[in-house]
């Protein structure tokens, strides 16, 4: 990934993170991931129509700031200390950003297929 | 047995020889009037472009739908494609009905999105100008062969990566120097595993344990650092990001169990990265009694 790509791609995060910080008045971070994702997954996919490349590439740089790695830290940490309950509070939190994430991609991707459905080949008859 | 052998040898060669006078007559012709295409090296070259688009990082759809356009480009009626992350098979039959099948195990995956970009190019262009297979080899050589970016480059990515997020989650200008450090230290650490073929798994463990312990020696002599917002910054070089986006992607896309084997790929990376942070953690506890 080289050149113009690179920029744009990079923006993609910086848009995902501004978005993350303007629903911050909702105060429910699982929802701010999933408005997030969802802001940088649609950003991907316009930029692959209007640059003729794939979505992903976009997509995997701009959702790269959103990904929990504190959370998979701070889950570890409490496992290794022997804190259970802070463990389990934590890992189902960092399984539900990772659940957020995920849901905000499968919401796009799939309304951005409805009208260009995947190419299977020749019709049988 | 013998004389099944060269039965066949002598198919082949015949085989062969129409090849070459098919080459000889202006390239491989792609129409499908004339039947003369070779339906052998159609397969071939739609497995190598599909082997590219796999090895680098690209979604399991966008292969199987590259190689269904080619074989269509090319005006094969009848082909099947099948991939998952680490295979994939090619299966195209040829007009006496003689089935001829490709299969590829790709046993290494890095994400090189330039690569996938340039082959993803290559399709298109397939499918629009139906080029000789000899020019479409070539290019997927070049495109296999291109470089990558340098060991020192992607030294100073990594510690320019794990100062910025441990600038991103909180850390003070400290905290992001020793970031620096770690994050050019696990860079040679990966390749060099990388190099001796050690599994994915231990080779995340091994970076993410490196990690904390310089982290973790630097907060216990020195001033006094966050530690785990360091730990955390230079962590995100390793967090598996790209298996998390391109599973739901496999999903959506209806390839079921190219999405599992990716989910289950980022589950094994993240344990990983917390096994090796967390023996560093409890060690460094029991050497020191912090």
């Amino acid at each position: 990934m080289r050149g113009k790509t690179l920029a744009f791609a990079s923006l993609g995060g910086a848009i995902g993170w501004l978005v993350y910080l303007l629903f911050g008045f909702v105060r429910e971070d699982l929802f701010q991931y999933f408005v997030a994702t969802i802001a940088t997954a649609v950003y991907s996919e316009i930029l692959a129509r209007v640059m003729k490349k794939p979505a992903t590439e976009f997509q995997i740089v701009a959702l790269l700031p959103l990904v929990p790695g504190g959370g998979i830290f701070y889950t570890m940490e409490y496992c290794v200390i022997g804190n259970n309950e802070k463990f389990m509070e934590t890992g189902l939190h960092t399984l539900g950003i990772a659940g957020a994430l995920a849901t905000g991609i499968l919401l796009v991707s799939s309304i951005f297929r409805i009208g260009n459905p995947p190419y299977r080949g020749l019709k049988k008859e | 047995m013998e004389h099944v052998i060269t039965s066949c040898e002598r198919i082949k060669i015949d085989r062969c020889r129409k090849e070459r006078a098919g080459a000889r007559n202006g390239g491989i012709s792609t129409g499908a009037s004339s039947g003369q295409i070779s339906y052998d090296r159609l397969v071939n070259t739609a497995a190598d472009i599909g082997y590219l688009l796999i090895a680098n990082g690209a979604e399991i759809s966008r292969a199987e739908e590259s190689m269904r356009r080619i074989f269509y480009a090319y005006g094969a009626e009848e082909g099947e494609v099948f991939a998952i992350p680490n295979y994939l098979s090619v299966s195209v039959n040829a007009p006496e009905g003689r089935p001829i099948t490709a299969i590829r195990r790709i046993s290494s995956h890095q994400v090189n999105m330039n690569r996938v970009d340039l082959a993803n190019d290559l399709c298109r262009r397939i499918c629009r100008t139906k080029p000789p297979f000899d020019s479409v080899n070539r290019e997927v050589r070049r495109i296999s062969k291109l470089p990558t970016v340098t060991l020192p480059v992607q030294i100073i990515a990594y510690a320019l990566v794990a100062a910025a997020f441990t600038l991103f989650y909180g850390g003070t200008a400290a905290d992001a120097a020793v970031a620096c450090l770690c994050g050019a230290a696990i860079k040679p650490v990966c390749w060099l595993l990388e190099h001796f073929h050690v599994n994915q798994f231990f080779i995340y463990l091994s970076a993410s344990f490196i990690a904390a312990a310089i982290t973790l020696v630097f907060a216990n002599s020195f001033v006094t650092l966050n530690y785990d917002r360091i730990i955390i910054g230079v962590l995100m070089n390793l967090v598996p990001g790209v298996a998390i986006t391109s599973f739901m992607r496999d999903i959506i896309a209806g390839d079921m169990i190219a999405g599992v084997l990716r989910f289950t790929e980022s589950l094994l990376v993240a344990a990983a990265i917390a096994i090796g942070a967390g023996i560093a953690l409890t060690s460094m506890r029991m050497l020191l009694g912090v």
